[in-house]
């Protein structure tokens, strides 16, 4: 594979929802080792475009290629071989599992292979959960604690330990710092930072456009489905602002006669 | 660590606790009130024997339960079943080893029946197994109908629910107790011990809290005191029944197979968050069909104990059944909204509510007063259960 050739490439996906169209036919391109801002007002359609690249979502039209091979995807599962991780911006957690059991959910280390009736190495797992949060450094008391009894940013924190538990190629974070501390955010934006020089390619959704500008190096704008800029990430902040803003709510557009034809 | 700290730290255990002080406050009651009666080896030896088939639906329904649903057609399913081994015996000449594996399969088919109305026609449980709960009523009024009620002969069945695991012969110590009995308690607690020290061996090693020592030593002598008191009793009487020995089976396999393995962790996922569960390639219609089926096989057994206990099919063996699986369970410990609950729960569940069925009755009460107790103990203890968890919180 060349260095030309994007990691991902969604072409025309279109997705309704009974009668609200989500998705109008978005192109996004992932190139290798990129980070990719994804913004858009509430309802843009951002969790849709994600869940489709994350095999939750089958898309009504439009295909997706993966490092230049045309890819289908019918579950999660499709999309986790083929190295693609996501955070769920509702996390996706089970709060009866302890947080080594939401971190290896559905991808449980065994230490008897017997497919489903196959033995958990629960201690492998739980070494190997306490080193993936302590990179996070949000602290979590025990890995043995229960979901359920855990705060809003530790929460985060094991979604966002098992979408990297894994080395994939490709992370993508649906507003991973929605519910964190200032602090915690920061530590969250090293983590993309890090997982980007480990070589991962990763996008992040956030409603917090300094998040988005401290670390991405493009940025896409959706609104009511469709993309509507798509460029580099420069200039200073406050300029940075003001034109993804306008973009957001509709005074820009770079794709209008696209949209038309 | 204080003695405080330890409980503290231990606090999400309290509901497990309780329930043991419960049955240890229960049995104690009744064994005061009862002058002994209530603990003497014939009477516990009846009573696990007129538990085992309850026990056996109340492990299935747990996992039901789990997984946030219900099945109200085990009763009636049990004793169809059992009607159904009854007549393969009696009538077709079936062979012993033939009708226990079909009526078993029955099970297991009657059950995904069920799992497929609920997963794929995606029908509530609750409704679906009402549908299961009239049909099965009918199919043993049907099959029992001619007959009236079926009397078993076959002597090797009957054993299954009354009979007892054979003893060495021409050992001349201990005269009048069961050596075999007594020599798999031991074993039990040699297991136990031992297993719960490399445990803790190699939590240590991996550097995760342990309970202090006093309290470790004191978890295991008790546990011990328990396995080692209840061994006693059985093999001062006839030694442990062949339903005891099938009870303890279904239970160590299904604890083993509930917290110990990848199918077990996807069933309590799906319990908790099935869209989570499914986001992460566990099938929650893979798990319903598992979780069904099983519940339908442990039913056929449960139907085959029935029958075997009473020797006999009767037109409405099976009768309410499966509400006092379901009570079972919830004392032991399930959630209604799902996700929790643990198979060793509801066995205790189970054995809390028949020893007050059966101290009450020794000490000659009312059977509508003792409705009214098994009523306020189910309450207490789903009280208890929610009060520990928003404390646990
Ligand atoms: N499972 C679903 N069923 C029905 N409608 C849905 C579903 N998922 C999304 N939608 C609809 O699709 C549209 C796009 O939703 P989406 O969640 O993708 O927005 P978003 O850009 O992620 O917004 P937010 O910033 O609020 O998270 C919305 O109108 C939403 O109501
Ligand atoms: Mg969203």
């Amino acid at each position: 594979m060349t260095e030309t050739t994007a990691v991902v490439e969604m072409r025309n996906i279109k997705k309704h929802f009974a009668a609200v169209e989500a998705l109008r036919g978005v192109d996004l391109e992932l190139r290798h080792n990129e980070v990719l801002g994804l913004v858009g007002d509430n309802a843009a359609g951002k969790s849709t475009l994600m869940k489709v690249l994350s095999g939750a979502y089958i898309p009504d039209e439009g295909e997706i290629l993966i490092e230049g091979e045309k890819v289908h995807m019918a579950n999660p599962l499709d999309a986790r071989r083929l190295g693609i991780e996501m955070v769920y911006q509702d996390l996706a957690l089970a709060n009866n599992l302890d947080v080594t059991g939401n971190v290896f959910l559905g991808r449980e280390a065994v230490s008897i292979e017997l497919g489903p009736l196959g033995v958990m190495d629960n201690h492998r797992m739980e070494q190997e959960a306490q080193r993936l949060l302590s990179r996070l450094k949000i602290a979590i008391p025990s890995v043995r604690l229960l979901v359920e009894r855990l705060s809003g940013g530790q929460r985060q924190a094991v979604a966002i330990a098992r979408a990297t538990a894994f080395d994939s190629k490709v992370i993508i974070m649906d507003e991973p710092t929605a519910a964190l501390s200032v602090a915690a955010i920061s530590q969250v934006l090293d983590l993309v930072r890090e997982l980007k020089a480990q070589g991962a390619s990763i996008i992040i959704i956030s409603h917090r456009l300094e998040d988005i500008y401290g670390v991405s190096d493009r940025l896409v704008v959706l609104r009511q489905g469709r993309k509507v800029h798509d460029c580099p990430v420069v200039g200073d902040l406050d300029e940075f602002r003001e034109r993804v803003v306008a973009y957001m709510i509709g005074a820009r557009d770079d794709f209008a006669n696209a949209a038309v034809g | 660590m204080s003695f405080k700290d330890t409980i503290k730290a231990q606090r999400h255990n309290i509901r497990d606790y309780g329930m043991y002080v419960a049955f240890v406050m229960i049995v104690v009651f009744f064994t005061i009130t009862t002058k002994g009666l209530f603990i003497s080896s014939r009477n516990i030896g009846n009573l696990v024997n007129a538990t085992s088939y309850i026990a056996v639906l109340a492990v299935g329904m747990t996992l039901v339960i789990v997984i946030r649903h219900i099945d109200l057609s085990v009763g009636y399913l049990a004793g169809a079943l059992g009607a159904v081994a009854a007549i393969a015996l009696k009538y077709w000449l079936l062979p012993l080893y033939a009708t226990i594996p079909m009526v078993l399969a029955l099970g297991i088919v009657a059950g995904l029946v069920t799992a497929f109305l609920v997963a794929q026609m995606g029908i509530p449980a609750f409704v679906a197994t009402l549908a299961g709960w009239l049909f099965y009523q009918g199919l043993l009024q049907l099959v029992t109908r001619s007959t009236g009620t079926i009397v078993i002969e076959n002597e090797t069945f009957n054993a299954l629910g009354n009979g007892f695991i054979p003893d060495f012969r021409g050992l001349e110590i201990l005269p009048g107790v069961h050596k075999v009995t007594l020599l798999l308690g031991l074993v039990a607690i040699v297991l136990f011990i031992a297993n719960e020290i490399n445990n803790r061996r190699k939590t240590l090693a991996y550097d995760f809290e342990v309970l202090p020592m006093n309290m470790f030593i004191l978890k295991l002598v008790f546990v011990s005191l328990v396995i080692g008191g209840i061994t006693w009793v059985m093999a001062g009487y006839q030694g442990l029944s062949w339903a005891a020995v099938i009870l303890i089976v279904v239970v160590l396999a299904y604890s083993y197979i509930t917290t110990r393995t990848v199918v077990g962790r996807h069933i309590y996922a799906v319990g908790g968050n099935p869209e989570a569960a499914e986001l992460n390639g566990i099938s929650v219609r893979k798990i319903t069909f598992l979780v069904f089926g099983s519940m339908g096989l442990l039913t056929a057994l449960a139907g085959i104990l029935y029958a075997s206990w009473l020797r006999s099919a009767t037109t409405i063996a099976g009768r309410g059944m499966e509400l006092d699986a379901i009570a079972a369970a919830f004392v032991g410990g399930a959630a209604v909204a799902g996700g929790v609950g643990k198979v060793t729960g509801s066995i205790l569940g189970a054995l809390v509510m028949a020893s007050l069925t059966n101290g009450m009755n020794l000490l000659g009460w009312d059977i509508s007063i003792q409705y009214m107790v098994r009523a306020l103990v189910l309450a207490a203890a789903v009280v208890f259960d929610v009060a520990t968890r928003r404390m646990a919180k």
